[in-house]
């Protein structure tokens, strides 16, 4: 290759390489370490800021046996149980949450986070189908900064900037993988013998409010990167079938749901009416995907818009919940009062946020098929975080991404010599990742993104049937030819060049993992036109993976629950 | 929608710009500027790590207009 892109390799070695340095990655370092593993994190961003908690979070969900009957693992699991049905596998949960619960928590307080208000005492607050006030709210914006410290403090190699582009196996098991810099050129080659995928879901892949893709509730940078090629490699995804979605402030994607209804704010349509008890008994406490669907029934009834109601709260209650929102999204408060949501009797005019490929309930991910070990089908790719099919949200992520570093670290020291990586596939790759690079006219990423998202907005974001999904593939597949003409006139554009790619990759699993479920779960995340009812013979995972070129082979797994 | 960076005030510390977790804040001749407003996701992770109160946070007409 005669660019100057790509022509410094880096080569490097590690026993566990831990790809996305969020939440769930961070965690999963550092157990891997403790474990005696060398590791290696590869980051698309800056550890220090990168991922879902970015900016801050503001609430962490625990049982904390405080002799309360809804308060302990036997009643979470049941939560579990009844919230995240079909998709939550609790024996997974339990090894991967509950057993990492206390530990996980004691972390958090040794990284310099305190869980507790500033008078000492631990503020919970109850939302989202929860039988009791499982949230605990604390000062989490420094999170983030924090665990990379802990990770600087334990001396643990991080590269930060590189994207990696795919995953290689050898003889069927993990062998390495290579990605780029995406502020320098420089291409990556590392050898490792476990890895371990934590990298968020696909969150730029349907139209948002404003209609700028980056204005979205959740982290933009996470494009399903790994999930496209962890697909490509082989290795089975589930829960991808669900189109999240969430409730936000008109005009800005960001988080307050908790905060808002977890205080005592009231749901009220356009008539001034609160409308909720109409669709699930828990009311305002309903669990978010009745709240989307509440809000979205109220609407297409012409009872738009929607509020949120504070004006009954007091005075210091309203000054807890404007510095929430704030601790959750940095910018948000702000953004209120320019709206003029800051004075006496206004009420906060909520919406219907985008959807995004993401876990359709707080107990569970979607993603990479992990068993009780984080493992995925692939000898030696684990999978923690969101990026899994069964973690999600902060105190999965904390917690089962510790889990996931264990186990990789365990597997790890059973690997006796690294794999090989073919060094006529990495010259391909090299080739194929800085191609934008090289055309001199083409197509900019941001407008082959657009059509994605016009395609999977209007067949399944997030209503579908049968023949809406059987078109969206059709159109999906029909863009591959310009794939090819992609052009890219800088490094930033280069990888969202190779985000866009992947964005359309998921769109196609997505699509084929909702045909293969023929009813409807978690409404409207997964609502099926023509199987609108929830069946019993269906509460299980989609398992999806690769059968050839555009090909989707899908199985379906049950799962038990108590009765 | 974005982060605006008051030059006067930057002092060119780079914080922001290697942190930023969507790769739209860049140094230019020692200042930090925001390379890629439109992609800013207003995180203000930037803000927080500024020991200058250099950056401030403008909303889009779209933000604030629908």
């Amino acid at each position: 290759m005669t660019a100057i892109f790509g022509s410094e390799i880096h080569r490097a070695k590690a026993d566990v390489v831990v790809i996305g340095g969020g939440t769930a990655g961070l965690n999963t370092a550092l157990a891997a370490t403790e474990a005696g593993a060398d590791v290696l994190i590869v980051d698309k961003a800056h550890i220090q800021r990168s991922g879902a908690i970015a900016g801050g979070i503001d609430h962490f969900f625990a049982y904390l046996n405080t002799g309360e009957k809804w308060d302990t693992r036997d009643a979470y699991l049941g939560y579990v149980a009844k919230v995240a049905r079909g998709a939550s596998n609790l024996k997974i949960h339990e090894k991967v949450f509950c057993d990492e619960l206390v530990p996980t928590m004691e972390r958090i307080e040794k990284a310099g986070v305190s869980l507790h208000q500033p008078d000492g005492k631990i503020l919970r607050t109850q939302a989202l189908g929860q039988p009791g006030p499982y949230a605990i709210n604390f000062d989490g914006k420094l999170l983030k900064p924090k665990m990379a410290f802990e990770v600087k403090k334990k001396h643990i190699r991080t590269v930060n900037r590189v994207q990696v582009s795919n995953l290689y196996l050898h003889n069927g098991e993990f062998a390495g993988l290579a990605g780029y810099d995406v502020r320098n050129g420089d291409f990556y080659e590392i050898e490792a013998k476990a890895a371990v995928i934590a990298t968020g879901n696909t969150n730029r892949m349907f139209k948002s409010q404003t209609g700028n893709p980056f204005n979205l509730w959740y982290c933009p940078a996470n494009t399903g990167d790994l999930h496209r090629a962890a697909f490509d490699v082989g290795i089975e995804l589930a829960n991808v079938e669900y189109v999240r979605l969430t409730i936000v402030p008109k005009g800005f994607s960001a988080p307050g749901f908790n905060a808002f209804f977890g205080m005592g704010g009231k749901f009220v349509n356009g008539l001034g009416h609160p409308f909720m008890k109409d669709y699930h008994p828990m009311g305002d406490k309903a669990p978010r995907n009745m709240m989307v669907w509440g809000a979205l029934q109220e609407v297409r009834a012409g009872r738009g818009p929607i509020y949120v109601d504070v004006r009954h709260l007091s005075a210091k209650d309203l000054g807890h919940l404007f510095l929430q929102l704030g601790i959750d999204k940095d910018t948000l408060p702000e953004f209120l009062k320019a709206k003029g949501y800051d004075r006496e009797g206004t009420l906060i005019e909520l919406t219907v946020s985008e959807p995004m490929q993401a876990r359709p309930s707080e107990l569970c991910g979607s993603g990479v098929k992990i068993d009780e070990t984080c493992a995925s089908n692939v000898p030696g790719i684990f999978a923690a975080g969101d990026a899994s099919d069964q973690m999600g949200c902060l105190h999965m992520c904390m917690a089962g991404g510790y889990a996931a570093g264990k186990h990789a670290a365990r597997y790890a020291a059973t690997v006796s010599q690294f794999r090989w990586l073919k060094a006529k596939e990495l010259d391909d790759e090299r080739n194929r990742v800085f191609a934008p690079l090289m055309r001199k006219a083409g197509l900019a990423a941001g407008e082959f993104e657009n059509i994605v998202r016009i395609v999977t907005t209007d067949h399944f974001g997030p209503y579908k049937s049968e023949v809406s999904l059987t078109s969206a593939i059709t159109k999906l597949n029909s863009l591959d030819r310009f794939r090819d003409e992609l052009k890219a006139n800088n490094l930033h554009e280069l990888m969202r060049c190779h985000e866009a790619m992947n964005i359309q990759s998921v769109a196609k699993i997505v699509a084929h993992a909702a045909l293969a479920r023929k009813e409807s779960r978690f409404v409207p995340y997964h609502y099926r036109s023509d199987y609108p009812d929830t069946k019993e013979d269906c509460c299980g995972l989609v398992v999806v993976r690769k059968d050839g070129e555009n090909s989707v082979a899908t199985r379906f797994e049950r799962l038990q629950y108590a009765a | 929608m974005t982060a605006v960076i008051d030059k006067g005030k930057c002092n060119g510390c780079e914080l922001c710009a290697l942190y930023c977790p969507l790769d739209v804040i860049h140094m230019e001749d020692g200042i930090a500027v925001v390379r890629y407003p439109d992609e800013c996701w207003h995180c203000g992770a930037c803000r927080q790590d500024c020991a200058h109160d250099a950056i401030t946070f403008r909303f889009s007409p779209a933000m604030l207009g629908i």
